[in-house]
């Protein structure tokens, strides 16, 4: 059991938007649907392009990532730079499953998103055991990510190695058309905007507030953090390889790059910083603006590289709470009202249980 | 030597020390006495730059040193020992020395000095300073603090932590430095033991001097023997 | 089995002198900088530059050398600002965040200016025999280099007031300021050096293989492994746990292959976190 305190100081770099848990549910899925109404109508435009199509399909898959992600880092503050190696196991399990063990596509998904969660969660635990701070956390991830990769790059016979595999499963069904497989993806990102928006509003999502933003004092006012965090990454690592493992069936063909560090979780870093860590939409704007982005910019090769990294200093540096937060308060502070009150009645809550339990304040 | 003002310095906005003044003239032996939690800790650190004060000002030599960081003002003369003493643990007696002096080197003099005062840093020269007791490192503490040849020593509750035998030791050793020309100011809640070093004094409450003068006339006083010295 | 230790080791001092700059930062200054093999293979595009300008190599190198130093500085003077406002696990975040911002931005550069630049330096001469496997002269440079650097970082921080003090702001900040020590001085002169080591990295690389644009990520991956393993802020842990790795990297790509014992390596790095976060030689806290 985790009874050292961890400095979460670290994800006061991060922040995350209070909510205001009173809104009523129906507006909550008003919101989803409102949501889900626009995307829905991406395929009028897009539609008869494949290649569109392809992109669309994929930003609405890296939605679902940044979700999962979401949960996990914006929800309980653990930093998996994992998010591609867990989508991965998902899609890679899920591919080979189908073709080799010759399940159906449906148990195939299955069980490679159980093996996804499995992961995330042991992945947690071990964390949690270990009493690992974000930083660690973020390093072992790393390196279960970069061992993933290496994994698949060495069991080649099974993987495709290099050049990665085709999937033959699923070739003749409605998954391989041009705009069946956007309805799907949009699907599983209307269900995991629900889960995380119900979540939130439960005991589960102030317990993961809690733990995030103090976990002295959570742990103070019972809430066994251990437990939340591994709920968190549990719940995330599912949603990573669901999605991974639909992607993969959808797009047909899946290599080392589709669910590589640099490709997958450095730019769901980026679209959830920008969206904003921890909102329930955020996700989806990062990914919507870094999707077309990345397509318009897609002619200048690898300066677009140097665009994110532009674009990672100056969000961390300025917008370390993303563009809705950020936004959402500067707009407050031009009507004139005061900061979330949420946020001040919990940071002060969580200053008082810090000065009951006696810690001292460093004198500098 | 030192001069300070309306100084006031605090945590987080709130204020521990109020307004407060005081003075240590050349060749004088001041103390600061107070129980724990007064501020005497407060105000070191604020006035040797580790802390920012939210108002008044320090002159040392007639400089104005208000607010300027704890490694500019090291540099100046005036070398604070802190009650955590603050050794670097895993490299020995002798390299703790050496950068006392930073940024230059110690002379041959000033080291012999040292060591004639304090014999057991010599003998533990090689030792790394972690592994000392507590005695041998509020030594090494002072000593370090010396290697400079500094014009006033500040020492924040140098008995912390130590047997009564060791911060007699202690206060006998900072005798000898007073009687070779240092200027010291004392920080303590050890009364007995700061009062019979110190020519001077102020006691310090909650934030505030409440009484001043000379040791005769605090050590008379019926208050602060009451509060201090245990008589009833 | 001799020849895999042999070359093991070769390896094992690239390791080590690849961690040292990330460490010695670390150690000092609390910041990750992710963007250290970018670092190095920015001092190797300089020099391949530079000879193809016609600069001999001699002077060619000193100036990449130069060019790693003043990233460092550079990254001092500016990135690394916002991150000195904050502390401990706040600060080695945003270092990590923003550092890997600029390993983007100078990756992305790199490979859009030069991507068939490489630098490859050729040491002539035919195979040295040690203990009876004959090693590649670049090899045997390069290992000498770097245990001249090795021994070089040794007299500095044990010998010299400068290194001294250095070690002091790690040991103890406070102290250090108590003392005279200006911290951020130190930490700026720790990262102009850590580029230099960058270099050298590059430099002593290039004779073994060629180091081209596309090095940097799996530069400032091995740098990461071995400094954890070795223990954040720990030089001589570094050096340590570089041969030590080295030795099984070789051994396992003999027996196994060349991704399971990546795979090692960095089950290496993950069971160090978990069993002994300190490292080889790290200090337990």
């Amino acid at each position: 059991m985790s009874n050292r305190p961890t400095d979460m100081s670290g994800t006061s770099l991060i922040g995350g938007a209070e909510v205001r848990s009173s809104r009523p549910l129906p507006v909550l899925l008003i919101r989803i649907a409102a949501v889900g109404a626009a995307l829905a109508l991406a395929p009028l435009w897009l539609g008869d392009s494949r290649v569109l199509m392809g992109v669309a399909v994929l930003g609405l898959a890296f939605v679902c990532y940044t979700i999962g992600f979401n949960l996990i880092f914006g929800s309980t503050g653990q930093l998996f730079l994992c998010v591609g190696a867990l989508a991965g196991v998902g899609g890679y399990g899920a591919a080979i499953l189908a073709d080799r063990v010759g399940l159906s596509i449906v148990a195939s998904i299955l069980l490679a998103t159980l093996a996804a969660t499995f992961t995330g969660g042991l992945l947690s635990f071990v964390a949690v055991r270990r009493s690992l701070g974000v930083i660690f956390t973020g390093i072992v991830t790393l390196i279960f990510s970069l061992s993933f990769e290496a994994l698949v790059l060495g069991l080649s016979d099974l993987t495709g190695g290099d050049t990665g595999r085709l999937i033959d499963s699923g070739t003749d069904t409605f998954l391989r058309d041009r705009i069946p497989p956007y309805y799907v993806m949009l699907a599983l990102v209307l269900v995991f905007l629900l889960i995380h928006g119900l979540l939130r509003r439960s005991h589960i999502g102030w317990a993961f507030r809690a733990l995030r933003d103090d976990e002295v004092a959570a742990e103070l006012a019972g809430v066994d953090v251990a437990r939340y965090r591994v709920y968190a990454a549990l719940i995330g690592a599912a949603m990573l390889g669901l999605a991974g493992s639909t992607y993969a069936f959808t797009e047909g063909r899946i290599s080392p790059t589709t669910f590589g560090f640099g490709e997958v979780d450095v730019v769901v870093l980026v679209m959830l910083a920008f969206g904003g860590i921890g909102t329930l939409f955020g996700p989806i704007l990062g990914a919507v603006v870094f999707t077309v982005l990345d397509e318009v910019l897609i002619e200048f090769g690898q300066l677009r590289v140097v665009a994110y990294g532009i674009l990672i200093i100056a969000l961390f540096l300025w917008m370390p709470r993303g563009l809705i937060p950020t936004t959402a308060s500067l707009w407050r502070r031009v009507r004139g009202l005061e900061g979330s009150s949420a946020a001040k009645s919990t940071d002060s809550a969580a200053r008082n249980l810090k000065a009951v339990s006696g810690e001292s304040q460093s004198p500098e | 030597m030192l001069e300070v003002k309306g100084f006031s310095a605090g945590y987080q906005g709130n204020d521990v020390i109020h307004d407060l003044a005081f003075h240590v003239d050349p060749g004088e032996a001041v103390m600061i006495i107070g129980s724990n939690g007064a501020g005497k800790t407060t105000l070191f650190r604020a006035m040797c730059g580790l802390l920012s004060p939210s108002s008044g000002t320090v002159l040392f030599e007639g400089d104005d040193i208000t607010g300027l960081p704890a490694e500019y003002i090291a540099r100046l003369g005036m070398k604070f020992v802190s009650a955590e003493r603050h050794l670097f643990p895993r490299m020995t007696v002798q390299e703790n020395l050496l950068l006392g002096a930073y940024p230059g080197k110690p002379d041959p003099e000033t080291i012999s000095g040292v060591m004639d005062l304090f014999p057991r840093l010599a003998e533990r020269r090689r030792q790394h300073a972690g592994t000392m007791s507590g005695g041998e490192q509020q030594m090494l503490a002072v000593g370090r603090a010396l290697m400079s040849r500094p014009r006033l020593l500040v020492l924040d509750e140098p008995s912390t932590g130590l047997a009564p035998l060791l911060a007699q030791e202690a206060y006998q050793a900072l005798g000898v430095l007073r009687e070779r020309g240092l200027t010291v100011l004392v920080a303590e809640q050890q009364v007995p033991l700061a009062m019979a070093f110190s020519d001077r004094g102020y006691v310090l409450e909650n934030g505030f001097i409440r009484l001043q003068g000379t040791t005769e006339e605090l050590a008379a006083n019926p208050g602060v023997r009451s509060a201090y010295l245990g008589v009833t | 089995m001799t020849a895999n230790i042999l070359d093991g080791i070769v390896l094992g001092l690239q390791f080590g002198l690849l961690a040292a700059g990330l460490t010695l930062v670390y150690g000092l200054g609390g910041v990750l900088n992710l963007a250290y093999g970018q670092m190095a293979v920015v001092a190797a595009i300089v020099i391949s530059l530079a000879m193809d300008a016609g600069l001999p190599v001699f002077p060619a190198v000193a100036v990449g050398l130069l060019a790693g130093g003043m990233f460092g500085l550079l990254l001092d003077l500016t990135l690394l600002r916002p991150v000195y406002r904050r502390r401990d696990e706040a600060r080695v975040l945003l270092s990590l965040l923003l550092t890997l911002g600029v390993s983007f931005i100078v990756d992305g550069f790199l490979v859009w200016r030069y991507p068939l630049e490489a630098l490859s330096l050729h040491i002539r001469g035919g195979a040295i025999e040690i203990l009876g496997v004959p090693m590649r002269r670049g090899s045997l440079v390069a290992s000498a280099i770097t245990l001249i650097t090795f021994a070089g970082l040794y007299v500095f921080f044990q010998r010299t007031t400068l290194g001294r003090a250095v070690r002091s702001v790690i040991e103890d900040e406070e102290g250090a300021r108590l003392v005279g020590i200006y911290p951020n001085r130190m930490l700026r002169l720790i990262l102009i050096l850590s580029g230099v080591l960058a270099g050298l990295v590059a430099v002593t690389r290039a004779m073994i293989t060629p180091v081209d644009v596309h090095s940097g990520l799996s530069i400032t991956v091995f740098a990461l492994i071995v400094t954890v393993v070795g223990g954040l802020g720990n030089v001589a842990g570094a050096l340590l746990a570089g041969i030590i790795l080295g030795i099984v990297n070789v051994i396992a790509a003999d027996l196994i292959g060349s991704y399971i014992s990546l795979i090692i390596l960095l089950g290496a790095a993950a069971v160090t976190i978990l069993i002994r976060p300190a490292g080889l030689l790290g200090v337990k806290e």
